[in-house]
C-alpha cells in the first residue's frame, strides 16, 4: 500500500564532525524521499553515515555535529532549521525511533512501565498544554521581533545613525509584541481557568450527588464501593487536567500487548535486567509507539539479537507498519534481513547514497561496484567455494577521496573513478546508481557470477518450496 | 580426514551460583554435553544468546572450573570437575542405612545372614567412598596440572642439544681456524713485489688480493652465521619441547577492541606467549612475530605499531597472530567475526580457511550466525539452554534437520533474495513444551550416521519415519 506521496524528503543533506584531527565528513550530499506506508532500507558498513543521516532526521546529532547544508523536508518544513522547542512536538510525536542496542537504550534502574508511560505523562499536561496553545501566535511574533532585532543589530553595512534608528524602531516592535503577549496570557488565563472551573464544579456536584446515594441521612452504603466509585470520578476529572497514571498505564498495556510482551499487567512493574534482549527490544519498539509516530525510524534494532529473536522482532516490525499504515525507515548492514522488511532500498558508501531502487531492483538487477562487492562477500547458507572479499578499508573521511569513494577498493575503477566524483545515473524511473560504469562510453563491466549464480540457485529453491507448499 | 581426537568432551557440567542461603540459584549454564572434535575439522558450536555456548568454550581452555564432567585434549585430561563423584558419595551415604534397615525388617533371613549381609553392605559403602574419593583428589590434581612433558625427557633433549652445540662450536672455531691461516697468507703477492714497481702495479695486484680476501670472509661469515642460528634453534628447543600441553589450544575472542592491550604494542602482544614459556631471545621472537603477522595477512613493521591504530579487521588479525604464535593445534574461536564489519568478516573467515589448511589447525568455532557456520564448519552442535539438541555432519544437519529447535533456527535466517523472503511464511517458533519428558527422559541418539539428536523413545521413532521418507522421496 505505497502510495507516491513522500512523506520525508531529503535534499543534499551534509553533515561533519568536528574532531581533534578535523573534520569528518560522515554525509557528503544524500537524497532520499520516504514515502508514506513504505519501508526504506538503508545498507551500508559502518561509517558510511547511515546512522547519522537517519539521527538528522530526528535531530539527535552529537554536539560535535555540523550541519553542511540540505534540508529535511517533513511536513512542509524544515526539519533542520526549526528549533528546539519546536522540535519536541515533532520528535517522538510524529518521528519515532528504534535505536540498535536495546541494553543500553533502556535505564536500568526504572521500571519499565515507568519508562513506557514517561513520555506520555510528561506531553501530556492538556491544562497546560491548551493554556500555552492560547497564547503561542503572540510567543511567536515575540521570538520573530527578537531575531529581527538581532539581525539589525549584526547588520554592519549600515551606517551609524542608521542603524541606531532602525534598532530603536525594532525595539519599540519587539515591546509592543511582549505587550501583546501580557496581555494575552492574562485573558488566557482567564479563559482557561473560567473552563475549568465548569468541570470542577461538576465533579464537586457529581462527588457529593454520589455521597448522597450511598450515605444520605441513615443510610450505610458499602464504604469500598463508594470509594472505588469517588475515585473513578476523581480520575475522569484529572483526565481533563492531565494525562493521568491509570491512563497512560492503560495505554501501555495495549501497546505491550501488541508488541507481543505476553501479561503485561506482570511485566509492567519489573525492572530492564528481569527481560531477555528480544524482549528488552519490544519493550523499546513499545516507548516508540506510545506516541503514535507516523515514520519509524529503525537503526540496526536487530544486529544485537540472535537470528530466532530476530526473525520475530522483524516479523512484528512489519505487523506494526501493515496495522498502523506507519512508514519505517530501516537501517541494517544484513542484506538478508533487508530481503525481509524493505519495499525500496538506498546502498550507502563514504557518505553518499551509491545505488538506490525497489528491493527488486536492487537485487535482481545490481549496477554498482558496491552493491556487487556486498552481495558476493556475504557467506549466504549455500556459500561454498572461498568467499569473494571486499580488499582494503573504507577510506578515511577525514580527507575524502577526490573521485568516486570506492575507486580504491574497485577492481573495475577505471581512470575516471579516482578523478571525478560519479553522478546517479538512472536506470528506471526508480533506479538509481552513482558509478562511471552506467556512463555510455563506459567498457561493458558484467556482475560477478557469484551473484548470478546466487539468484538463480534461489529461484530454484523457491520454486521448490512452493511446489512443496501446494 | 584424520580420525586421531584432539579434543573430547564429556558430559560437561558448569553451573553458576547465585545468592546465598535460601536465596541461592544455580544457574545451569553447561548441563552435561559431550562432543568429539577430530583432527583438522572445524567443529560449530550454534545457539541463541545465552545457550551456554561461550562458557563451553571457556571451561574447556580453564577460565572456569567447571561443576562436572572432563574434557581431553590430545589424549590427557584437562578438566575434570567433582560434583558427580560427590553426589554419589552422598547418594551412597544415604540409601545404605535404607538398606540396611530393610534387611533388619526382613523376616525371612537368620540373624547370622542378616549380620553378614549387613557388613557387606557396610564394606562395599566404604569401599566405593575410598574410590570416589582418590577420584576427587585425581581429579584435582588434573584440573591444577600443567601438563609439562616428562622432565627426565626434557633434560634428556637439553643434554643431546647441548652436544650438538659443542659439535657445532667445533665446527666454528675450525672455521675461524682457517681462516685465520688463509688470513697470513693472502697477501704474499703484494708483499712479495720488488721495491721498484710502481704504484699502479701494486694498487692492481693489491686489488685482485682483497677481492678474493673478501669473498673469501663474507663465505666464512655466511657459514659461521648459519651455524650460529642453528645453536640458537638448538638451545631453545628444550624450551620448546618443555610446552606445557595447555598451551597447544588458544583462543580467538569475540571483541577485538577489548582483548587488546592498549598500552602493549602488537610485538608485546603477539609475543606475550613466548616470554611466558620462557623464549625471550630478541631475535627469536622478532623472527617469530614477523612470522605470524605475514601469516595473517599484516605486514612486518606494523610490530612497533599500537592496537589503536587498527582497523577493527586488523585487530581481529592481531588476535589471531597472538592464537597461532604458540604453534597450537586446536584453536576455539569464540565468536570471532560478530563484532566485525560485513565487508570486513569475510576477509577473516577466509583468513580462518586458509590458515586452517596452512597450519592444519582443528578449530572450536562458536557462533550464532549460521551462514557463517554452515560455509566454514565440518561438524555442527546446535546448543539450547545447556544442551546440545542435534549434532552433526554439516550436510546431515542442513539437509534433515529434526529437533523443533533446529528447525526454527535454520527456518529463521533472513536469506539476501527478495521472491524467498516473500514466500516465507510465519517463522516456525520453537517452544519446549512441546516435548513431554515426564516419563521417558531425552538422551542424544544417533539417527543416521554422525547425525545424533536429544530424543526419547517416542521421538527417536516419529525422528526415524521422518528421516526415512525423506530418503525414500529422494530415492524416488
Amino acid at each position: 500500500m505505497t502510495t507516491k506521496e513522500p512523506i520525508i524528503q531529503v535534499k543534499d543533506l551534509a553533515v561533519s564532525f568536528r574532531t581533534n584531527q578535523g573534520l569528518v565528513r560522515a554525509v557528503r550530499g544524500v537524497n532520499f524521499e520516504l514515502y508514506k506506508g513504505e519501508t526504506l532500507a538503508i545498507v551500508g558498513e559502518s561509517g558510511s553515515g547511515k546512522s547519522v543521516s537517519s539521527r538528522s532526521i530526528m535531530g539527535i546529532l552529537a554536539g560535535n555535529a555540523i550541519v553542511d547544508g540540505g534540508e529535511i523536508i517533513y511536513e512542509n518544513q524544515d526539519l533542520l532549521k526549526i528549533d528546539e522547542e519546536d522540535f519536541h512536538k515533532i520528535r517522538g510525536n510524529k518521528l519515532g525511533m528504534i535505536f540498535q542496542d536495546p541494553t543500553s537504550s533502556l535505564n536500568p534502574i526504572m521500571r519499565v512501565g515507568k519508562q513506557i508511560t514517561e513520555a506520555m505523562i510528561l506531553n501530556g499536561k492538556r491544562k497546560k498544554n491548551k493554556f500555552k496553545d492560547l497564547y503561542h501566535d503572540k510567543e511567536v511574533d515575540v521570538i520573530n521581533a527578537r531575531i529581527d532585532l538581532e539581525e539589525v543589530e549584526a547588520d554592519d553595512s549600515l551606517s551609524k545613525a542608521e542603524k541606531s534608528e532602525r534598532i530603536r524602531a525594532k525595539k519599540l516592535v519587539l515591546k509592543e509584541a511582549q505587550k501583546a503577549l501580557k496581555a494575552r496570557m492574562k485573558t488566557a488565563k482567564v479563559e482557561i481557568e473560567a473552563e475549568y472551573a465548569v468541570y470542577k464544579q461538576d465533579y464537586k456536584a457529581k462527588k457529593k450527588e454520589l455521597f448522597n446515594t450511598y450515605f444520605k441521612g441513615d443510610k450505610k452504603g458499602d464504604v469500598l464501593e463508594f470509594r472505588a466509585k469517588r475515585a473513578e470520578l476523581h480520575d475522569t476529572y484529572m483526565r481533563k487536567i492531565k494525562v493521568t497514571q491509570t491512563e497512560a498505564r492503560d495505554e501501555a498495556y495495549k501497546i505491550m500487548h501488541e508488541v507481543g510482551i505476553p501479561e503485561p499487567e506482570k511485566r509492567f512493574k519489573m525492572y530492564p535486567f528481569q527481560f531477555s534482549g528480544g524482549m528488552k527490544q519490544r519493550i523499546v519498539i513499545a516507548i516508540a509507539l506510545m506516541a503514535q509516530p507516523e515514520v519509524l525510524i529503525c537503526d540496526e534494532p536487530t544486529t544485537a539479537l540472535d537470528v530466532t529473536i530476530q526473525a520475530q522482532i522483524l516479523d512484528l516490525i512489519k505487523k506494526i507498519k501493515e496495522d498502523r499504515h506507519l512508514s519505517v525507515i530501516f537501517i541494517t548492514h544484513n542484506l538478508g534481513v533487508v530481503a525481509n522488511v524493505a519495499d525500496r532500498v538506498a546502498v550507502m558508501y563514504a557518505g553518499k547514497i551509491v545505488e538506490y531502487g525497489t528491493l527488486d531492483e536492487v537485487f535482481y538487477d545490481p549496477r554498482h561496484p558496491y552493491t556487487w562487492a556486498l552481495m558476493s562477500s556475504m557467506p549466504d547458507i549455500n556459500s561454498k567455494e572461498k568467499l569473494q572479499t571486499i580488499s582494503g578499508t573504507p577510506p578515511n573521511m577525514l580527507y575524502p577521496p577526490k573521485g568516486d569513494a570506492f575507486a580504491q577498493r574497485n577492481p573495475h575503477a577505471m581512470k575516471i573513478d579516482f578523478e571525478e566524483q560519479p553522478p546517479l545515473f538512472k536506470i528506471s524511473d526508480s533506479h538509481f546508481a552513482a558509478t562511471w560504469l552506467l556512463h555510455p562510453d563506459a567498457p561493458k563491466v558484467l556482475r560477478p557470477t557469484v551473484i548470478d549464480d546466487r539468484i538463480a540457485a534461489m529461484k530454484e529453491e523457491v520454486k521448490r518450496l512452493r511446489g512443496e507448499k501446494e | 580426514m584424520n580420525h586421531e581426537i584432539v579434543l573430547k568432551v564429556t558430559n560437561l557440567k558448569q553451573h553458576f551460583k547465585t545468592g546465598v542461603g535460601k536465596y541461592k540459584i544455580y544457574n545451569k549454564a553447561v548441563d552435561g554435553i559431550s562432543f568429539e572434535i577430530r583432527r583438522g575439522e572445524v567443529f560449530s558450536l550454534v545457539g541463541e544468546s545465552g545457550c551456554g555456548k561461550t562458557t563451553t568454550g571457556r571451561t574447556i581452555i580453564k577460565i572456569y572450573k567447571p561443576t562436572d564432567g572432563e574434557v581431553e585434549l590430545l589424549g590427557r585430561r584437562i578438566v575434570a570437575g567433582t560434583m558427580g563423584y560427590k553426589q554419589e558419595i552422598k547418594d551412597l551415604r544415604k540409601d545404605t542405612p535404607q538398606k540396611i534397615a530393610e534387611i533388619k525388617v526382613n523376616e525371612n533371613l537368620s540373624a547370622e545372614q542378616k549380620a553378614e549381609k549387613i557388613a557387606d553392605l557396610k564394606s562395599k559403602k566404604n569401599e566405593r567412598i575410598n574410590e570416589l574419593r582418590k577420584e576427587i583428589v585425581q581429579a584435582k590434581k588434573d584440573q591444577r596440572e600443567k601438563y609439562r612433558p616428562d622432565q627426565a625427557e626434557v633434560k634428556q633433549v637439553k643434554k643431546e642439544a647441548l652436544g650438538k652445540i659443542e659439535v657445532l662450536k667445533k665446527d666454528i672455531a675450525k672455521l675461524n681456524q682457517e681462516f685465520l691461516q688463509f688470513k697470513a697468507t693472502a697477501f704474499q703477492k703484494t708483499d712479495s713485489l720488488p721495491a721498484g714497481t710502481p704504484q699502479a702495479r701494486k694498487d692492481e695486484v693489491h686489488d685482485e688480493e682483497i677481492k678474493v680476501y673478501r669473498a673469501k670472509r663474507k663465505e666464512k661469515n655466511q657459514k659461521v652465521q648459519a651455524l650460529q642460528d642453528e645453536i640458537l634453534t638448538l638451545s631453545l628447543s628444550p624450551k620448546f619441547y618443555n610446552r606445557p600441553l595447555l598451551n597447544k589450544m588458544q583462543m580467538i575472542f569475540q571483541d577485538p577492541i577489548d582483548s587488546l592491550d592498549p598500552r602493549m604494542s602488537v610485538k608485546d602482544i603477539i609475543a606475550e606467549s613466548l616470554y611466558i614459556n620462557g623464549i625471550k631471545k630478541d631475535q627469536v621472537v622478532l623472527d617469530k612475530v614477523y612470522e605470524v603477522l605475514k601469516l595473517v595477512g599484516l605486514q612486518p613493521d606494523h610490530a612497533d605499531h599500537y592496537p589503536h591504530e587498527f582497523s577493527g579487521g586488523q585487530r581481529q588479525r592481531i588476535g589471531i597472530a597472538r592464537a597461532i604464535i604458540s604453534e597450537p593445534q586446536l584453536i576455539i574461536a569464540d565468536e570471532p567475526i560478530s563484532a566485525l564489519d560485513v565487508s570486513i568478516q569475510a576477509q577473516v573467515i577466509n583468513l580462518l580457511n586458509e590458515l586452517r589448511i596452512k597450519l592444519g589447525l582443528t578449530i572450536l568455532f562458536i557462533a550464532h550466525d549460521l551462514s557463517v557456520v554452515k560455509f566454514l564448519s565440518d561438524r555442527i552442535a546446535i546448543m539450547y539452554y545447556g544442551k546440545i539438541v542435534e549434532m552433526g555432519s554439516k550436510e546431515a544437519v542442513f539437509n534433515n534437520p529434526l529437533h523443533p529447535y533446529t528447525l526454527s533456527l535454520i527456518s529463521s535466517i533472513p536469506m539476501p533474495d527478495p521472491d524467498y523472503e516473500r514466500q516465507r511464511g510465519k517463522n516456525i517458533r520453537y517452544n519446549p513444551g512441546v516435548h513431554d519428558y515426564s516419563v521417558n527422559k531425552p538422551t542424544m541418539r544417533e539417527i543416521e550416521h554422525d547425525h545424533f539428536v536429544l530424543a526419547n523413545d517416542v521421538e527417536f521413532e516419529s525422528y526415524l519415519k521422518k528421516i526415512n521418507a525423506k530418503k525414500a522421496k529422494k530415492q524416488a
